[in-house]
């Protein structure tokens, strides 16, 4: 059995025998052993709708990283490369920091170490959108895609990019605690929707451009007979542009839907306490009139 | 007393243990190391641009070489004479299988996107995919086998002393049989991996090895078009006998598929 440590393009003859991506299983385990271990050393019960949030993004990466999804998007097919993009950075991503409670923040990242400074510079939403968009573009210039994924260190790097650009973009939009730069609505409805609108050039880059533009899948050994390269660099481009705008609109539709629906509540407990005071005053009055 | 550094410095949990780090990171370097060996001349690069302005390498015109003096029979059963019958327009020739997992098929469907692109018809220029397995391809084989990419494409076959007489003719390699294909579909075959082009009056001028880029044909078919077809090319300048570059090229024929140099 062949055994690897990540994905990467090998230009091996596909073969539908298993192989093994070590690094996934060790990444994998680390993530949800890391996580328990936490709990246990601070001494908190696992809450069970976060545990449940952490496993799902753990297992989103393991399946799009493990064989076959990882061996196919690393060397054979762009369409499956840009998919693994858009989970890792818009499903394991959001998944993993929304599971993470405010005092296991505290305890990783203490206000006032080093490592909470940076964290903090990076998260800051204007930085963020920058470094997402920055990796987004450098990860899928050609030179950079066939330079890199041609290795499993260079492969490996670049999922771990897009997994650690993908959790400093979300951070502010999805973390809620106002010290560690969350941000509120409208700005973020603004931060989302920019950041789907940037995913728009390099998906027409790869949508229509007339040439294969990565040497990786265009000479990869082909899956069947009829394969066409431009194809499915169009299909990857249509993946990125629709299936992470719906993934992304859809995200942020459902955040403006409850920031929406807790001002609705806002305003009602306003208008009920408004509405409480009159009648008391109402009452008042009404009894000032009545007294002898 | 106290170390100076620890005074301001909060404690600070790491998520993972640092045991556990070292030994991704000891893993990581290990493993990156056991790279699988590439099937192919797996290369991800253009050809580049010679100083001439083309992609595909050129030929050393001094003997010239010429469409191998054999026959063979295409799939229809007709015999083909290839040194007649196809000069007249510029060929690109291909000695492959149909079995073939990797550079076959991508040779034969960059060919024919860019001729698509461009509009140039086999016509134009003729493609011609000539079997070095005669036992397993047979013209039923051939013929569907091309048809996946044009169906103009001419799929030939012939005795294997035949075909490696045209290789000889070529001074090309003949095929070896390299091992088991891994997919299970019999024995992979080692072969030239060039695609080999000739001009109209049937004289070996260019080849595009493995690693030849839709790019690379897009920029090189009108060339071929211009500089290589009876009524326009002749006479021309750019048809005069032409040194082998030896920046772009190695001694013989580079790139070959088989033989030792690349392992399916």
């Amino acid at each position: 059995m062949n055994v690897a440590w990540w994905c990467s393009g090998t230009g091996q003859v596909w073969t539908w025998r298993y192989t093994p991506f070590i690094g996934v299983w060790l990444v994998a385990a680390a993530f949800i052993g890391s996580y328990v271990a936490a709990h246990r050393r601070a001494g908190q019960p696992l809450d069970r709708t976060l545990l449940r949030r952490w496993c799902l993004g753990v297992l989103a990466l393991f399946v799009v990283s493990e064989w076959p999804i990882g061996q196919l998007g690393a060397g054979y097919l762009a369409t499956v490369g840009v998919a693994r993009y858009v989970v890792y950075t818009f499903v394991a991503a959001p998944l993993l920091l929304s599971a993470l409670p405010t005092w296991l923040i505290d305890r990783w990242l203490p206000f006032g170490s080093r490592r909470e400074r940076a964290v903090s510079f990076v998260t800051r939403w204007p930085v963020a959108l920058l470094v997402f968009n920055v990796v987004l573009f450098g990860t899928h210039v050609p030179v950079v895609v066939d330079g890199l994924k041609t290795t499993q260190l260079g492969s490996f790097s670049i999922d771990v990019l897009h997994l650690s650009a993908g959790l400093v973009w979300w951070w502010p939009a999805i973390r809620r605690e106002r010290a560690r730069n969350a941000i509120q609505e409208p700005i973020r409805a603004f931060y989302l929707f920019a950041s789907s609108v940037l995913m728009f050039v390099p998906a027409a880059f790869l949508t229509f451009s007339p040439l294969p533009l990565y040497g990786l899948y265009e000479l990869a050994p082909p899956l069947w007979l009829g394969f066409d390269a431009i194809a499915d660099q169009q299909a990857a481009g249509i993946v990125m542009n629709v299936v992470g705008g719906f993934v992304l609109w859809g995200i942020i539709a459902a955040l403006f839907l409850r920031w929406a629906r807790d001002q609705h509540e806002d305003d009602e407990v306003t208008r009920r306490a408004e509405n409480v005071v009159r009648l008391a005053q109402a009452r008042a009055s009404s009894a000032d009139r009545d007294e002898p | 007393m106290v170390p100076r550094r620890s005074l301001h410095r909060p404690e600070v949990t790491l998520p993972v243990p640092r045991p556990l780090l070292l030994l991704f990171a000891a893993l990581l370097v290990l493993l990156s190391a056991c790279e699988p060996s590439s099937s192919t001349a797996f290369t991800a690069t253009n050809l580049g641009v010679g100083d001439d302005g083309w992609r595909g390498i050129p030929l050393d015109l001094d003997p010239p070489r010429t469409l191998p003096d054999v026959t063979l029979t295409d799939v229809d059963g007709q015999d083909v004479a290839l040194a007649e019958d196809l000069a007249g327009s510029p060929v690109l020739l291909f000695f492959g299988y149909t079995s073939c997992p990797d550079i076959c098929p991508i040779h034969l469907r960059t060919i024919a996107s860019s001729m698509s692109a461009l509009g140039v018809s086999t016509d134009q220029v003729q493609v011609v995919f000539v079997s070095v397995d005669p036992e397993r391809d047979t013209p039923e084989r051939i013929d569907e086998f091309t048809t996946a990419f044009d169906r103009n494409f001419i799929g030939l076959r012939g005795d294997i002393e035949v075909v490696e007489e045209a290789l000889a003719q070529l001074d090309m390699p003949g095929p070896v049989v390299e091992g088991a294909d891994p997919r299970g579909e019999g024995e992979l075959i080692g072969h030239p991996a060039q695609v080999i082009g000739f001009d109209h009056a049937g004289v070996a001028r260019r080849l595009w090895p493995f690693g030849a880029r839709r790019a690379d044909w897009v920029a090189d078919l009108p060339r071929i078009l211009e500089e290589w077809t009876a009524e326009r090319g002749s006479g021309r300048a750019s048809d005069d006998p032409q040194p082998l570059d030896t920046d772009r090229d190695v001694e013989g024929l580079p790139g070959s598929h088989g033989q030792g140099e690349e392992q399916p």
